[in-house]
């Protein structure tokens, strides 16, 4: 940038690619404050058109909640599944202040279709305790969720799993046999019935979507206070 | 090096170093395995919740590792490449770092990095012996190195288990009693499911295929269940078998038919697990217990007496001493006697020493035959803070 600028109020990151990213702009048009790329157009920041002083700062959804955490913006669009895995005090780090009806996913936990043996959590215990009896070793969760799929399964008291960390094609590995189970994101659960697996009855572990997020940490000043209550207003209309 | 200074460096090593050469005169060699070891062994042998108190992270090449978060297991693994078969007695002594995430935040009594030293018994066929020699040891050492005050925690994983083959009952209520043994709070559930005489769910796919194969032999059931999938297109996967599969669509079966079992299984268990006191005490409450539910445990309660009887004749003070029947339900490695060593001013979970029998654990990690183990640990940091703390 050659022009030089007052520094920005406000700053809101939203998600720079895929679904979320257009989402996100639908949002912002439909609220008569369109997003505008600064720059060419692969800029990585913007401006919400009519809030001069607001800026938009284009990031990945999973660094959205990073820059949240550290306060380094004020506001963010991101997955609620990506600010429960990633931080570990939730409440005390970020303001939940709108879901925006876009990115819905549920972070399940499912077994292959023919454990016709198993249909809860708590049948995995059992499972677990057979398992090990036959095979020597415990049962294997593949997921990128390690903290949720934690926290479920300790709540759930199921305890004889180790996790294998999956960062892509999660559904195919009990068919490979990388792991026996797993704990994923689903919308229309096709992917989950193309690869013979079936979600447990109580095996929902988060109905997530995109929120409006606000950092706790940020520099929070009356101007900055005010920006988010137009914004808040404007996608609240 | 978990020293804030180095005058604190000075005095841990100095203890560390008469610890070991305590436990060489006693015929133990002085090993130092691996600080990093592979994530893996300790995931399948502890649990997941291990990852939880553990520094687990992955390398370059994408290999799962960790920093030793105890010595036992890189110990055990050391045991068995040098001996593959396991066949030989081995006597091992160590002294070094252990890693724990702390999630309160380190403190002086809870370091996240901290010196353990102790020994490992493996293959020694006369277990009662080895128990003892272990065990006294570990006392030595500890007084040894100053400390006065304190006093021994005893629990026993082998008179559980004697309980639960004393008890009247079907043999998957006795595994699965076994398994959730190690999982306090659901255990503590499933005794109130018993207690209740709660019937497992009877409707669902899982049920009414368990009505099919009621009363089917598990051959013609396992063909029932493949028939099944066969018309349903479903594919074996996630590496269980039709058979095992068909095993537990057998035990709901069976689950769904029987009778509930008897409240008294509860009650005697509940009994059991509430008992804490003076050995002695703990023995004979636990004998009345087996009595009076028409239980002979005898066998197996003769054997913690006899280990007491010996104890006590070495010098061990008894009536200072706990055996809690609960003690010991956190390391699912345990099998038969555990103990810790408690000292003043520092409270019950913060140990100066801790160790106890296991059995299972070799071969869990590859050993080609079940190999008696016994160890003892300790927290050489809190060693120093009770006997710094006696002194000053």
């Amino acid at each position: 940038m050659t022009t030089s600028m007052t520094a920005p109020a406000l700053v809101i990151a939203v998600p720079s690619k895929g679904r979320l990213k257009e989402q996100a702009a639908e949002l912002f048009e439909r609220a008569g404050t369109p997003l505008r790329v600064k720059g060419h157009e692969r800029g990585y920041r913007g401006q919400l058109e009519g809030l001069g002083d607001v800026e938009v700062e284009y990031t990945s959804a999973a660094e959205i909640v990073h820059q949240l955490k550290a306060g380094r913006v004020h506001l963010g669009i991101t997955g609620e599944d990506l600010v429960r895995e990633t931080l570990t005090d939730v409440d005390g780090t970020v303001e939940f202040l709108k879901p925006l009806g876009f990115g819905q996913a549920d972070v399940i936990v499912a077994v292959p279709e023919c454990w016709l043996d198993v249909s809860r959590m708590a049948d995995l215990e059992d499972v677990a305790e057979q398992f090990a009896r036959s095979h020597g070793r415990r049962l294997r969760v593949a997921t990128k969720y390690m903290n949720l799929t934690r926290r479920f399964f300790a709540r759930k008291g199921v305890t004889g799993y180790r996790i294998v960390e999956s960062v892509g094609a999660t559904e195919a590995t009990p068919t490979t046999g990388t792991s026996e189970l797993i704990v994923d994101i689903t919308t229309t659960g096709t992917t989950l019935k193309a690869n013979h697996l079936k979600v447990l009855e109580d095996g929902l572990i988060l109905k997530s979507q995109a929120h409006l997020l606000a950092a706790k940490s940020a520099a929070w000043d009356p101007r900055a206070l005010e920006l988010r209550e137009t914004i808040l207003s404007a996608l609240s209309t | 090096m978990a020293a804030e200074s180095a005058q604190k460096f000075e005095a841990l090593e100095a203890q560390a170093r008469s610890l070991l050469d305590l436990f060489a005169r006693a015929g133990y060699e002085p090993v130092a395995p691996a600080v990093i070891q592979p994530a893996g062994v300790f995931l399948d042998q502890i649990g997941e919740q291990v990852r939880g108190r553990t520094y687990v992270f992955t390398d370059l090449a994408g290999e799962e590792l960790c920093l030793r978060p105890d010595l036992t297991v890189p110990v055990s693994r050391l045991y068995l490449e040098r001996h593959p078969n396991a066949e030989t007695q081995a006597r091992y002594c160590y002294n070094g770092a252990a890693f724990r995430f702390q999630p309160l935040g380190p403190s002086t009594t809870h370091p996240r990095e901290f010196r353990q030293a102790g020994i490992e018994c493996f293959g020694a066929p006369d277990k009662e012996s080895a128990d003892v020699e272990v065990l006294l040891l570990a006392v030595e050492a500890v007084r040894s190195a100053g400390l006065r005050e304190f006093w021994l925690r005893f629990g026993d994983i082998a008179l559980f288990y004697a309980l639960i083959d004393a008890l009247q009952l079907p043999e998957r209520w006795r595994r699965k009693l076994r398994h959730y043994f190690w999982r306090p709070p659901v255990f503590h559930a499933l005794l109130t499911r018993l207690a209740k005489g709660e019937r497992p769910d009877s409707d669902g796919l899982t049920a009414a295929l368990a009505e099919k194969i009621a009363g089917e032999t598990h051959d013609s059931a396992e063909e029932i269940v493949a028939a099944y999938l066969d018309e349903h297109a479903i594919p074996i996967a996630g590496n269980r078998s039709l058979r095992e599969i068909t095993a537990r669509l057998c035990d709901h079966a069976a689950d769904l038919r029987a009778d509930p079992l008897p409240k008294e299984v509860a009650t005697v268990i509940d009994y059991y697990l509430a008992v804490s006191a003076a050995p002695r005490e703990a023995t004979e409450k636990i004998a009345m217990i087996a009595k009076g539910a028409g239980l002979d445990i005898d066998a197996a309660l003769d054997a913690v007496l006899r280990r007491f009887d010996r104890l006590e004749r070495d010098g061990i003070d008894l009536e200072r001493a706990t055996f809690t029947t609960e003690f010991g339900r956190k390391l699912e490695y345990y099998s038969g006697l555990v103990f810790q060593v408690e000292a003043a001013g520092l409270d019950e979970n913060e140990p100066v020493a801790g160790g106890g029998r296991y059995d299972n654990l070799l071969a869990a990690l590859g050993a080609p035959r079940e190999v008696p183990a016994v160890g003892s640990a300790i927290h050489t940091e809190r060693l120093l803070a009770a006997v710094d703390k006696v002194a000053s």
